[in-house]
């Protein structure tokens, strides 16, 4: 209850208390010093600005006093009236009631006050009008001593009341004293309310909790009721009824056949009769406890009879059970669950919420499609693994044992290479570059590499058995020609690395133009014409391919992009480029490409790029029929930044300010 | 048979199937997260299948930027070169790993799939060979109750389906139709609807975020084949609990 219903409330202070809170507030919260020949007006409004600080403080501490405090008729029912029956609604209602004229007195004394404040015309006048005004309020605060004690009570007898849902699921305990309700509420949940061999041990409502079907069920243990009429019975009984009136809940009487508890049978049923129009419209259940003594079978044709009556006449549940034993206890909980459960869904399929959530309670089972049978992939591993359990000493040692030994999180690095499945455990640690000499490692991963490796060596072996390199083989039979061959392998070497090392030319160096070459044969005596004709032929021809490639390229990019995503994306550049690049070493390398084309990015199809292009040239012919200029042109906003031309230039500010 | 369904938490959010994913012949865990994390699959998980540590792209958002099960693993064209040779070496052969480059990169999010059906988002591109011949499965294009986030939306495994809780029953019969598994329509998380972020499940097993009430756990498990439960559960002794717990 208190918890979800009622607000944790502040702590009321008693009268004195209050005084002093508030006049030492205004001591500490407003100025202090003040002298005679001060301006009058000044003097006034010290004064002034005191009584109104005090009547301030009041008025916002017992404003809050009085929200805090519930409302008992905007209240759940039920809580409503057990605050009734536990604090008396009129006294609570006048204890707040009197707070609330208070706060309403010392506001017209505060008003009177600062009014006559006004007509003061000394510091001592005006210091005796504070001190009346401060005096009578606190005289008016004095007398609400005895609200404010009430309201304290109340308050921390509110805190301590249990936090009863009056809306959940509810199983509402209720009989004779003594008769062993208590003891079934310590057996089905774990309250552990005290159970004592005399009437009334328990004095108040309890509340425990029970878990049944997937869902949290409230129990709520009653003091004990005696038969009497409402007016006669006490605070102790009456917390029982309220339960019992206004919780929507499963209602369990409770009976104890064997007359231990000192109730006859016959007073039980009696009992049962006068508080019966309480159970209307509630699944109840009659539970015969104590039946470790006597059941229902061994009871005197009477009291049998009695009993028999209630069973037959009343739409009620029979359960027999014994705290002591344990026997049937559950079975009174089961059926009171199930009886509360079914009535609840009974009144819910009436609501409209109900359709919300049909949806939710329905399984959609397949048609099926075709007869591709889909079985489900357990391991069967799975079936024989022990289950992980914390006390096993043999247990999995799990990360996080690990972690906690080699010294606790922010310590331990975790070796996310240790569970690698490779072929070697020892190539786990392996180290492998990123890039390397420029390229990325990745790029040159070829998945069949090993397959290739071993289909040359068998080649290889094949060649070599049918005597492929036998008629080649060279036989080095002396000492000199073996230094021979080392010497030329040698030469050969140094040629090559010397050419490595060769200071370039650009690639334009050497080139001569047709004109100058024919100005040359000339002079040399021979006749260019056949050169130049055959020239030309050649410069026509070496257009059109170079025209040719470049339409070919265009398709290439909008055909590749497709392929290449269809590839596997860890594949080599293996793409013969028809445009080649030259090294500065002057050798001719494939040209890169980018992995996908960028113009294309984002656009389903080169269609979608191509009117994407479109848009964006419409978009900007306006414009360029006016010549106007776009964001990528140059412009200077302004050409003398006032900051940094202005004002005086000290040392060092010249090209910063 | 035994079946475990259990509650876990990361960095105190109940957002297990954003950190992790899991399949029938592997796990995918989100590097960087506690080590707490990672065991409570470890527990269940251990000597059955690898649980790998992974991040994509940099990122710990694993599981909403995979789709797989048992035959493959898609990722996203984010993956770098170092994450996919972690995963590669990490993974058992049998499992064919992709990098796929879409503009719905988000795998997780726009793939439901099990062993054998995948849902993709209706607006995928001309990728759907590819997650055929990865996965190996039947590929259709549909939306969960008018959501196109298939992969948030819905759970599924070769046993059951779990739906988000607005879906009609029309849906429900379709989509069930689709994936010839049972399917129920429910909730994680105390009532979130994003399923895919709450849970992650297999034919086995399934992990749920720590607000998920014993009512969802239920469902869950019910759904799942877990713990030796069976969908028909709901229709019939769950019908109660479930009414009185939702209506």
């Amino acid at each position: 209850m208190s918890a979800r219903s009622i607000k944790a409330i502040a702590p009321v202070p008693t009268a004195a208390d209050f005084l002093d809170i508030v006049l030492s507030k205004t001591q500490r919260k407003t100025p202090t010093v003040i002298h005679k020949n001060f301006k009058i007006s000044r003097i006034r409004n010290f004064y002034m600005r005191k009584v109104k600080f005090t009547q301030d403080s009041f008025d916002e501490k017992l404003g809050a006093i009085l929200t805090e405090f519930p409302i008992l008729d905007n209240l759940h029912p039920f809580l409503s009236s057990l605050l009734n029956v536990l604090y008396d609604k009129n006294h609570y209602k006048l204890a707040l009631g009197q707070l609330n004229t208070a706060r309403h007195l010392i506001d017209q004394v505060a008003k009177d006050y600062v009014r006559l404040l006004k007509f003061g015309d000394s510091l001592y006048r005006c210091k005796q009008l504070k001190r009346a005004a401060l005096g009578r309020m606190a005289t008016i605060m004095r007398r609400q001593k005895d609200p404010l004690a009430y309201l304290e009570q109340v308050r921390q007898h509110i805190s301590r009341l249990p936090a009863i849902d009056p809306n959940t699921r509810t199983l509402l305990i209720c009989g004779y004293p003594n008769v062993g309700k208590s003891s079934f509420m310590n057996k089905v949940t774990r309250a552990d309310v005290d159970v004592q061999p005399y009437a009334f041990t328990t004095k108040s409502l309890f509340v425990g909790h029970l878990d049944y079907k997937y869902l949290r069920w409230q129990v709520i243990d009653t003091p004990g009721v005696l038969d009497h009429p409402l007016e006669d019975m006490n605070t102790i009984e009456m917390q029982s009824i309220t339960a019992l009136a206004h919780l929507r809940s499963c209602v369990l009487y409770f009976m104890d056949l064997s007359e231990q508890c000192g109730y006859t049978v016959e007073a039980q049923c009696k009992l049962f009769h006068s508080i019966k129009p309480l159970f209307a419209n509630k699944p109840t259940i009659l539970v015969i406890n104590k039946i470790d003594v006597t059941r229902l079978e061994d009871l005197s044709p009477e009291n049998r009879a009695l009993v028999d009556e209630i069973i037959t006449k009343e739409d009620v549940k029979v359960v027999q059970a014994s705290c002591y034993t344990e026997e049937g206890v559950m079975d009174v909980k089961h059926t009171a669950c199930d009886a509360l459960l079914a009535h609840r869904v009974e009144n819910k399929l009436k609501g409209s919420k109900i359709n919300t959530v049909l949806n939710r309670i329905h399984v959609a089972q397949p048609k099926a499609r075709d007869d591709i049978v889909r079985e489900p992939f357990i391991p069967d591993i799975v079936k024989r693994r022990k289950k992980y359990d914390k006390t096993d000493p043999d247990r999995r040692k799990l990360e996080r044992d690990i972690e906690a030994e080699e010294g606790g999180a922010g310590v331990y690095n975790l070796n996310i290479k240790k569970n690698y499945l490779l072929e070697e455990p020892a190539w786990k640690d392996d180290i492998i570059p990123e890039i390397m000499d420029g390229h990325n490692i990745a790029d040159f991963i070829d998945p069949d590499i090993v397959e290739k490796l071993e289909a040359l060596e068998r080649e290889e072996e094949k060649l070599e058995a049918e005597g492929f390199y036998d008629s080649e083989e060279e036989i080095v039979d002396s000492e000199e020609e073996r230094y021979e061959a080392e010497t030329q392998l040698a030469q050969e070497q140094k040629k090559r690395s010397q050419q490595r090392r060769k200071v370039m030319l650009p690639r334009t160096a050497g080139l001569r133009t047709l004109s100058e070459m024919s100005e040359r044969l000339t002079a040399a005596g021979y006749d260019p014409s056949r050169i130049q004709a055959r020239a030309e032929i050649l410069a026509k021809a070496q257009g059109a391919k170079r025209k040719r490639a470049e339409d070919m390229d265009v398709e290439m990019a909008e055909g590749e992009w497709v392929d290449e995503n269809g590839d596997d994306a860890m594949d080599v550049d293996e793409g013969q480029s028809s445009k080649r690049g030259k090294t500065n070493g002057g050798s001719v390398v494939a040209k890169r490409h980018p992995a996908t084309n960028r113009q294309l990015a984002g656009m389903r199809n080169s269609e979608q790029a191509l009117k994407a292009v479109k848009l964006r040239n419409l978009g900007q012919r306006e414009r360029n029929r006016l010549a106007k200029a776009g964001e990528s042109d140059r412009a200077i906003k302004t050409k003398m930044p006032k900051h940094l031309f202005a004002g005086k230039r000290k040392a060092g500010k010249t090209d910063r300010r | 048979m035994r079946e475990i369904s259990i509650g876990a938490q990361f960095e105190n959010g109940g957002e297990v199937g954003v950190f992790a994913k899991l399949m029938h012949s592997y796990c995918l865990v989100a590097l960087g997260g506690s080590a707490n994390f990672y065991s409570t699959f470890e527990s269940e998980l251990g000597d059955v299948i690898p649980i790998v540590h992974i991040t994509i792209g940099g990122t710990r958002i694993v599981g909403r930027l995979t789709a797989g099960n048992r035959y493959g693993l898609l990722v996203p064209a984010s993956t770098t070169d170092q994450e996919l040779q972690h995963i590669r070496n990490a993974l058992p052969d049998s499992v064919a790993i992709q990098r796929v480059e879409q503009r719905l990169s988000v795998f997780g999010n726009v793939i439901a799939c099990n062993d054998y059906v995948a849902l993709v988002h209706p607006d995928t591109d001309h990728e759907t060979e590819i997650i055929a011949d990865v996965l190996k499965v039947q590929v259709f294009r549909q939306t969960v109750a008018d959501n196109v986030l298939v992969g948030s939306y819905c759970v599924i495994t070769n046993q059951g389906n779990l739906v988000q809780p607005k879906t009609s029953f029309q849906a429900q019969d379709e989509l069930s139709s689709l994936f010839q598994v049972p399917l129920v329509a429910g909730s994680v998380n105390r009532g979130s609807d994003v399923l895919g972020a709450g849970l992650v499940a297999n034919d086995w097993c399934a992990f749920t975020g720590y607000e998920t009430t014993a009512t969802e756990i239920s469902v869950i498990e019910a759904t799942f084949k877990l713990e030796g439960q069976e969908p028909t559960a709901i229709v019939q002794e769950m019908r109660d609990a479930l009414i009185d717990n939702m209506a």
